[in-house]
């Protein structure tokens, strides 16, 4: 029980100027279910595709059999019996699941393909794992579940010992989940071992035998299943800073609703409905946190909140008019500032000026032009004055936004959207990739909104930020407001039940 | 402001290296490189017909050049600012043949607005089609551009025929003609025409809330969405504009050199328009120095075809070179980040 098999040792990886992990480790011994946890963006999948040898570290070591390696390429990695399957399955739609499973290792009987040796050894896999899958049918009339399936008769039958699965129940209906669990539990038996990346509790809780997290592009630590519980990995997995700098407020917010959420239902791009049923009201004054795992659904709310993204049942009040499904131009006449998470092609229009970029929301009101020609002098005095009060750095308006830092690219976005005649402010991860100074700036700027009565909507990964600004937080998890608590009562404890799933009556 | 220096220096070297190797030509032709060049020269200024026809050139080219360059600022690259153009041309040639009673000022300004509004209507064809449905609008542009060209083609087989022998429709009234000056040349106040519009679409771009909303359109339309501008309307709009400059071009040509709409009058003229634009790199403030510079090689050419036994084709050759040094610009860039990259890793490596 005790052999390890695979080793990874301080593993350092950078893409450009981000890095994706600082320091990985990771051990693998044989016959064991070993997850991998994290939150999306933790550096789970890159560390597996540098055992997969998709990706080559800047440093560290991988050791396999005792054996060092610097790096590893696919096909070495492959020789040494480690298979992975993709978030993204790497399959033909217009070949049968046979013809899939065989492509780049026919067997052959003279020039032609034997297909009745491969349907025989494949028929063999399947019972013994029993992992059934149709062998004739074309794989775009597979189910998810069936489709990975195949993938998984594929690295099997290229001889892996190590089988890596990168998120592979993302995409599988929970009675999907439940027989990729009896696979998994097969394939343990008969002595393979396998790598579990994921980032919901309950499941890694389910099958694994040990478990590794991975936090902010870190390695945190690796558990014994039957020596821990769902609540120890949450705070592992979310983090367990000291919460500092909790502003003392004594601001009395009155019962006055400025936003209103009632009972939306929103699709994602891949999801009929990543909101469910979510209702929420954001009052004058405050700041309503909304804290959560990435992924379980804020993107889609904010973006149906702000004229983004269709909503297809359920209302949306600001300052009690109604705002389902309006154009973003209509939201923002309603006095609606978004700060949104995607800095890069929403928040800034990188080809342009910062004076370009700061003008953006106010041209059509008439404020800047006469009979439509701009007023490049009022403009000007603008963009100078928010240049000023949001101290961005270097304060030349005539700057193309591509060439200011992350923090500066930020406080242009926050400048343009926080305004003195604000009714409300949606601020999507305001500080994520911003330096330690802009990102104090930035919560300043959110706190004097508040002051001045704006109903400020918080959404962050970052509970820190979080609970340094919000009055009320609301926990979002699978598209529903799991909870919501004062600041008073919020620790990270309940928090982290809340935002992987569970409920407060059970605690 | 250092990249803009740079830019010219690419453009200035490409025409350079362009001659270099236009001059090896030549001399491989067995001509003299100078006599050649100087009858190029002087064959595009040297007396008014030659300066005339210049001017005559330019026009057309100038306005596609710029129609092209306005649909990439939304963009989209309107390859059919031709299409525009041929129906542009016989719409003005229809209302200037068969419109009657009317004023020189208003004949001309009814033919010249006719022609406006067809050019901007076929734009819509592949504006919809991209904007709506995503579908690529040069394969879309490229199609129309021969229905445009087959399409004037019938119609001046059958309906407006001239029945000449030619195919060609009915010659204008006069009150639709636009002056010629630099007699006997066909340089005519189309130019005028084409300087203003010219213009107006800088101003537009530069100056305007309207201009405003569309370059944010063209270069991130998330992001203008975002802050509240119809992008999608506005790259629309910007597709019309292309279209009804092209539509221009053509109404022009009809009313100030031709006098009818001959089939097969342009070739490929907006073409050549867009490889203008592509050389200025779409930018509106080069593209007036280019246009002209092209229109005195074209001119040119005709003399040194007629002096020299270097056929007229030989220019063309010439600035397809010069167009595709410039297009290398990306290569230098390649180049040096290639150059860049490999430092790096080797102080990786030590």
């Amino acid at each position: 029980m005790e052999n390890t098999i695979v080793k990874l040792n301080n593993i350092v990886k950078t893409f450009g100027d981000v890095t994706a992990i600082s320091e990985g480790h990771f051990e693998l011994r044989k016959g064991e279910i070993h997850s991998l946890i994290g939150e999306n963006g933790a550096g789970k999948s890159t560390l597996m595709k540098i055992l997969y040898g998709m990706h080559v570290p800047d440093s560290g070591e991988i050791i396999i059999h005792g054996k060092t390696y610097k790096s590893l390429n696919p096909k070495t990695a492959i020789s040494l019996k480690i298979g992975m399957v993709h978030q993204e399955f790497m399959l033909v739609n217009e070949l049968t699941v046979l013809e899939n499973i065989i492509l780049g290792f026919e067997p052959m009987n003279g020039l032609r393909i034997d297909f009745h040796t491969a349907r025989e050894n494949i028929t063999e896999y399947i019972e013994k794992y029993n992992l059934v899958v149709p062998l004739n049918k074309k794989i775009m009339d597979l189910s998810v579940g069936e489709a990975q399936r195949v993938e998984i008769l594929k690295t099997l039958l290229r001889g892996s010992e190590i089988l890596i699965l990168d998120e592979p129940t993302a995409v599988l209906t929970p009675d999907e989940s439940l027989q990729l669990f009896d696979i998994l539990e097969t394939l343990r038996q008969s002595g393979k071992s396998i790598v579990f990346i994921s980032h919901k509790l309950k499941e890694v809780m389910h099958i694994s035998d040990r478990i590794t997290i991975m936090r902010a592009s870190k390695f945190v630590d690796t558990l014994i299943k039957k020596n821990t519980t769902i609540d120890e990995i949450a705070v592992k997995m979310i983090g367990k800073e000291v919460f500092l700098g909790r502003k003392e407020k004594d601001i009395d917010f009155n019962d006055e609703v400025v936003l209103k959420i009632e009972n939306i239902y929103v699709p994602s791009s891949r999801e009929k409905s990543k909101i469910r049923g979510l209702s929420l009201e954001v009052r004058k004054g405050e700041v309503l946190g909304l804290a959560g795992v990435d992924g379980n659904g804020q993107t889609e709310l904010v973006e149906a909140l702000t004229g983004l993204r269709e909503i297809y049942s359920g209302k949306v009040f600001i300052d009690n008019i109604e705002s389902t499904n309006i154009s973003p131009k209509a939201v923002r006449n309603l006095k609606v500032g978004h700060i949104p998470e995607d800095r890069n092609t929403l928040g800034l229009n990188r080809f342009t000026s910062i004076e370009d970029n700061i003008i953006a929301t106010k041209l059509g009101d008439g404020v800047f032009s006469n009979k439509s020609i701009i007023d490049r002098v009022k403009t000007l005095e603008y963009c100078k004055s928010k240049i000023k009060a949001f101290n961005v750095k270097p304060p030349l308006p005539s700057l193309v936004t591509s060439s200011l830092s992350g923090g500066n690219a930020q406080k242009v976005v926050v400048s343009r959207e926080i305004n003195d005649d604000l009714k409300v402010l949606i601020a999507s991860q305001p500080t994520r990739g911003v330096d330690i100074g802009s990102i104090e700036e930035i919560r300043e700027h959110i706190y004097n909104s508040q002051k001045q009565g704006v109903g400020v909507l918080l959404v962050s990964a970052d509970l820190e930020e979080i609970l340094s600004l919000s009055d009320r937080i609301a926990v979002i998890f699978e598209g529903k407001i799991a909870g919501i608590i004062s600041v008073k009562d919020a620790t990270e404890h309940n928090l982290s039940v809340l935002m992987t799933g569970g409920t407060l009556e059970k605690v | 402001m250092k990249k803009f220096r740079n830019l010219n220096h690419n453009v200035t070297f490409s025409l350079i290296v362009a001659f270099i190797i236009g001059s090896i030509i030549i001399t491989a032709l067995g001509e003299n490189v100078f006599r050649v060049f100087g009858i190029l020269i002087s064959g595009a200024f040297d007396g008014s017909l030659k300066f005339g026809t210049t001017l005559q050139f330019f026009v057309p080219l100038f306005l596609t050049a710029i129609a092209f360059a306005v649909s990439t600022k939304v963009d989209i690259n309107n390859i059919g600012v031709e299409g525009s153009l041929l129906l542009g041309a016989i719409a003005a040639a229809v209302t200037g043949a068969y419109v009657t009673g009317l004023s020189p000022i208003f004949h001309i300004s009814l033919a010249l607005i006719i022609a406006i509004v067809v050019g901007a209507a076929w734009a819509y064809i592949p504006a919809i089609l991209k904007i709506k449905l995503n579908v690529n609008e040069i394969t879309v542009t490229i199609l129309l551009n021969y229905v445009a060209l087959y399409f004037t083609s019938f119609l001046v087989m059958g309906p407006f025929s001239a029945d000449v022998g030619a195919p060609r429709t009915m010659t204008i009234l006069d009150s639709a003609r636009i002056g010629t000056f630099l007699s006997p040349s066909k340089a005519n106040y189309g130019i005028i025409i084409a300087i203003v519009v010219y213009f107006i679409i800088l101003f537009i771009f530069s100056k305007t809330t309207f201009g405003y909303k569309i370059t944010n359109s063209g270069l991130n339309s998330k992001f203008s969405f975002f802050v509240g501008i119809n992008s999608k309307r506005m790259r629309i709009i910007g597709m019309l504009i292309s279209g009804a400059i092209g539509g221009l071009a053509g109404g022009i040509e009809v009313l100030g050199v031709y006098g009818f709409y001959l089939y097969g009058f342009s070739f490929n003229t907006a073409f050549d328009g867009m490889l203008i634009s592509l050389i200025a790199k779409n930018n509106l403030k080069k593209i007036p120095v280019i246009a002209f510079f092209i229109a005195a090689l074209k001119s040119g050419a005709l003399s040194m075809a007629r002096y020299t036994d270097i056929p007229k084709s030989t220019i063309d050759m010439l600035i397809s070179i010069f167009i595709l040094l410039v297009a290398m610009d990306g290569i230098y860039e390649v180049i040096k980040n290639m150059v860049i990259r490999k430092k790096e890793r080797e102080e990786a490596k030590c």
